[in-house]
């Protein structure tokens, strides 16, 4: 990253090692702060959704282009909310900056592709990504506990099916 | 500012952040019974306490209106509402909302977990890897993208038949 090189001061302040307990405590704090502090709601609890925001971003595409009617979060009716371009920009950057660019063909391309268009319907109506549905039981939401319980039997029953070897 | 910027600008960070640390809120629960592994586990339960700790203090300082959100009716002709989606949050009364409702929430959520851990991580973790270059990673998020119109062509029309 030039921007980084050119600072020093910044490459200091950005950190190159990262635990999941940071990644969690940071992100728990945004995800409250965007919607106490910078007005991103309603719905409440919407800091940080993967799902939720893309949909907003295809829906408000689909909507503004082809004149289509599709739901969208009421915070994103005016512009996207655009986290998930985020992501790719910022994890693009850490990738880059540390070496961890790499092209890796692993085969079953559209068996993945398949599993991308099921997971984001599942989620939408589960009433989110993983990391929403935490951030919607953090904010008190007894239907989204449900999600969960089911979040984490559907884990348990997806890594069963990989250790017996049924799904590889 | 508006929320897309916001958005934006956390999205870089997190972005960032999720690269370094390797985070999946899926694979936290799946490395713990595999391998008995509990560093991503422990960045799930720590996202979880710090939201709802900052939805707590935020709360008490009254910067948190718990009411379900309603909707005016320019917005309306666009949020075409689940009903569930958006209305019920923090609503108490979870029961009122009748069985067939619950039964697609926990089911919804099996049915994320199952193929979020057979495609290998959480959709953050797939953001990841696909800005890492990983090209499975890429298609899912083709399936990721093209799942939203499918979602609005097949699922919702389906789920209006219960609902």
């Amino acid at each position: 990253m030039s921007l980084l090189t050119r600072f020093p001061v910044l490459a200091s302040i950005v950190p190159r090692r990262v635990s999941a307990v940071t990644y969690g405590v940071v992100a728990g704090l945004l995800a409250v702060g965007v919607q106490v502090f910078f007005g991103v709601k309603p719905p409440p609890a919407y800091g940080i959704c993967v799902a939720c925001h893309t949909r907003d971003v295809v829906a408000w595409l689909s909507n503004h282009l082809v004149g289509t009617q599709w739901e969208i979060a009421p915070v994103s009716i005016p512009l996207p909310l655009l986290t998930t371009i985020g992501m790719l920009i910022g994890a693009f950057i850490a990738a880059s900056r540390n070496g961890e660019r790499r092209k890796v063909a692993l085969g079953g391309h559209w068996r993945s592709f398949v599993y991308g268009i099921l997971v984001v319907n599942a989620a939408i109506v589960a009433l989110g990504c993983p990391t929403r549905l935490l951030l919607l039981t953090a904010y008190g939401d007894t239907l989204a506990l449900l999600a969960v319980a089911g979040l984490v039997v559907g884990i348990l029953t997806g890594t069963m099916l990989l250790t017996r070897g049924i799904v590889n | 500012m508006q929320p897309a910027i916001v958005t934006l600008i956390m999205g870089i960070l997190l972005g960032y952040l999720a690269q370094r640390s390797r985070i999946c809120f899926i694979g936290g629960l799946r490395d713990f019974v595999l391998v008995r592994d509990t560093e991503l586990l422990k960045g799930a339960v720590a996202f979880f306490i710090t939201a709802w700790l900052a939805f707590s203090v935020a709360g008490a300082l009254g910067l948190v209106d718990w009411r379900p959100p309603t909707f005016d009716g320019s917005a309306s002709a666009q949020v075409v509402a689940m009903g569930i989606a958006w209305s019920t949050t923090a609503n108490n009364n979870v029961l009122s909302l009748g069985l067939p409702v619950l039964m697609i929430s926990v089911v919804a959520g099996i049915v994320l977990g199952v193929f979020s851990t057979l495609a290998n991580g959480c959709p953050t973790r797939q953001h990841v890897l696909a800005a890492q270059g990983v090209r499975d990673s890429v298609y899912y998020l083709g399936g990721f993208y093209i799942g939203v119109i499918v979602y609005n062509l097949v699922t919702k029309p389906l789920l209006a038949l219960i609902y």
